[in-house]
């Protein structure tokens, strides 16, 4: 690696972590062998399209950047009835067992370097445990990042028949002087027959760096919807991810983002039909202003034992400016012949006839553009069943549109 | 009373070397006549009403563009340097604040944008930049030192939300609707979004039921309608002109929507001029005899 980020951080710095939150052995151990593997872990795998490497992971400076010791986060967890949503320490008191089965089983600890730095160093952690079948609504999870780095992990396991919508936010508290980085981790386990609606509205401070995986496992007849909001932030790299295991299962991965001044987001939306009539659907629509750049990769992955297969997806990026960039690159592999499939995405700027028409009607052209782009991201918005994050996310991109 | 004067005007495809259209046209509407344009296709009839409302994929190269108000226009004294605008000066939304509108052959599907939405916003916008076009400097300034001489203004509140409420709007939007037989639940769909092609139309003559234009530029309003969409369509035409005294410039190739709304003058344009212009007869011998005579007599004449 170009950058060894453990010139500054030590394996006493990793085992004190642990030892604070009162880990188990078996965890403390999982931590050690992530920092180990640093040394030889890449990179992840950034978004290429021809010709051009969009993200360059290597240019930051994670020695600068990450102060894993002097972490400091406001953690506003709202239960719902019949659900736990509980710290790192509670959960392991609690339910050790449950994550000693679960920590590590979607998301690899050692998937590339930045996870690896994740599972060695993370401080804040959140557990939410979904019984069987108890139906839940409304579960928050909000963080306010209030230092230099931030290390988050969160794991949901929602057992069989039962159903939970949760709401993640991140955004910056007190201003920290220099660049940060935030650094988020969410696995999701959903059992039989189980719904699990995931949401999450990211808008850290500008000069924040945000790596972000966020993976889940649907068991037979099993739901995992995501939805994910990217605003904040000076560079996003995220994944959003569902492995369709058992027959049956669904996922829908829902994405919306709006990038101005020189924001940069490397978007991923990954999809996995591994059981037989597994349905997908993803839906990403994008915006972005003065030099602000996005590049979206949508994988939908067809098995090949993965009979009886539905997968769409689509993805629009809208340009308002000419120093805007974008590209996207939908990709569709089949190995099972009996598919349903399609897969599109557009870039563009924004349509001088829709504009003309706006305007002959009366309204000047900077609130014809604000309409538009208000409607451009409505078809996202209507598939965000939590209302407060459908309300949060509008109010963000008309802050943005500056209304 | 309005009047839209067209004088000479030339213009091409905005972009280099770009197609010559228009190659002198004079035509004036006044405010409550009815003027058909009729011509083949090609022969500038879109583009002129593009022009009109300021379509930026045209250049003017001659010519102008005058809305002449009258000095009681709007139910406001208008003083006379401010009775003549030249439209080619203004923006599109400028256009429209004076009273021009254009009905579109194909009007635009705008996704996530309700027609009550984006009505009302235009209703608003009008008012709103009528308002700005008349208001001079002074004016301004006074109107200034007024406000900062309450501490609340009797309109504060209705502010925000524009001139005309929700709920008023509201209650003009169903009216309209009903008078045009359209049906309530149009309102919160999406602006032209999946709407057919005659539902389309019906929402322009809506439209411009709702912004009670001076002049209404109505380009082919009547392509693409059954004959039951177009009596009502022809219907809230005639209730444009009837009721609000609106002058309208209808574009179309057929005879069969002037069945129903009677121009009282017929134009006919050929190769970027107007050729011929006449009476409603003029629309009857196109039907029956089609262009070419009208071609015949220009280029003997010439």
């Amino acid at each position: 690696m170009s950058t060894q980020v453990h010139a500054t951080v030590t394996e006493a710095d990793v085992e004190q972590i642990s030892a604070e939150l009162g880990e188990p052995d078996w965890l403390t151990e999982t931590r050690l062998e992530a920092f180990e593997a640093l040394e030889a872990l890449p990179m992840p795998s950034v978004i290429r399209t021809p010709g051009r490497d969009w993200t360059n992971l290597d240019a930051l400076d994670y020695e600068e950047l990450v102060d894993p010791l002097e972490w400091a986060e406001e953690k506003d967890r709202v239960e719902a009835e019949g659900v736990e949503v509980l710290s790192w320490a509670e959960a392991l008191e609690d339910h050790g067992d449950l994550i000693e089965d679960h920590f590590g089983s979607v998301v690899d600890p050692q998937r590339d370097y930045l996870t690896a730095l994740s599972t060695a160093l993370f401080g804040a952690g959140t557990v939410v445990y979904v019984p069987e079948g108890v139906d839940a609504e409304d579960v928050k999870i909000r963080t306010t990042m209030n230092s230099r780095s931030l290390f988050n992990y969160t794991l949901v396991v929602a057992e069989k028949s039962s159903s939970v919508t949760i709401l993640e936010r991140q955004h910056t508290g007190e201003p920290v002087e220099g660049d940060q980085y935030y650094s988020g981790v969410v696995e999701v386990t959903a059992g039989e027959n189980a719904t699990v609606q995931y949401g999450a509205l990211q808008n850290l401070a500008e000069d924040t760096y945000n790596f972000s995986i966020k993976r889940g496992h649907a068991d037979t007849y099993g739901t995992i919807n995501w939805i994910e909001g990217n605003l904040g932030s000076r560079l996003t790299k995220t994944s959003v991810e569902t492995r369709l295991l058992g027959d049956g299962s669904e996922s829908k991965i829902v994405g919306a983002f709006f990038g101005h001044d020189d924001q940069h987001f490397d978007l991923a939306s990954r999809v996995w039909h591994e059981g037989e009539h597994t349905t997908a659907d993803l839906v990403t629509r994008g915006v972005l202003d003065d030099t602000a750049r996005s590049v979206y990769e949508g994988v939908q992955d067809v098995g090949e034992d993965a009979w009886d297969t539905n997968s769409y997806q689509r993805e629009n990026t809208l340009m308002l400016s000419d120093d805007s960039e974008a590209d996207a690159s939908p990709k569709l592999i089949i190995n099972n012949h009996d598919t349903e499939a399609s897969h599109s995405a557009t870039v563009g700027q924004v349509d001088q006839d829709d504009l003309f028409y706006m305007t002959s009607r009366g309204v000047d052209e900077e609130s014809a553009t604000n309409m538009l782009v208000e409607g451009f991201f409505v078809p996202v918005l209507e598939e965000v069943e939590v209302d407060e994050l459908r309300e949060d996310l509008d109010a963000l991109v008309l802050e943005r549109l500056g209304i | 009373m309005a009047t839209l004067e067209i004088n000479s005007l030339h213009a091409k495809v905005a972009e280099e070397g770009g197609e010559r259209i228009l190659e002198g046209v004079d035509l004036t509407v006044e405010s409550g006549e009815i003027h058909a344009l009729m011509g083949p296709n090609g022969s500038g009839k879109s583009t002129t009403a593009k022009i009109i409302a300021g379509h930026p994929a045209y250049e003017v190269t001659d010519g102008d563009v005058l809305l002449h108000l009258d000095s009681e226009e709007y139910d406001e004294e208008i003083p006379e340097d401010l009775q003549t605008w030249d439209l080619l000066d203004l923006e599109p939304n400028e256009r429209a604040a004076l009273g021009i509108f254009l009905g579109f052959q194909y009007p635009a599907e705008i996704e996530g944008v309700t027609m009550v939405n984006f009505l009302r916003t235009a209703l608003n916008a009008k008012l709103e930049g009528r308002e700005e076009l008349f208001e001079n400097d002074e004016e301004a300034e006074a109107e200034d030192d007024e406000e900062a001489g309450y501490d609340t203004s009797p309109m504060e509140g209705a502010a925000d939300e524009g001139e005309v409420s929700v709920a008023e709007f509201q209650q003009l939007l169903k009216e309209k609707m009903e008078q045009l037989d359209m049906d309530e639940s149009f309102a919160e769909r999406y602006l032209n979004v999946g709407f057919s092609g005659g539902e389309k139309k019906q929402n322009e003559v809506l439209q411009a039921a709702i912004l009670e234009p001076e002049i209404a530029v109505l380009d082919e309003i009547d392509s693409g309608l059954d004959i039951d969409r177009l009596q009502d369509v022809s219907k809230g035409i005639n209730s444009l002109r009837d009721d609000q005294g609106t002058g309208v410039l209808q574009i179309t190739h057929y005879q069969r929507i002037l069945d129903y709304v009677e121009p009282d003058h017929v134009h006919v344009m050929l190769d970027g001029q107007i050729a011929q212009s006449g009476g409603p007869e003029l629309a009857e011998k196109l039907e029956d005899e089609g262009y070419d005579w009208v071609r015949e007599q220009v280029y003997e004449a010439a």
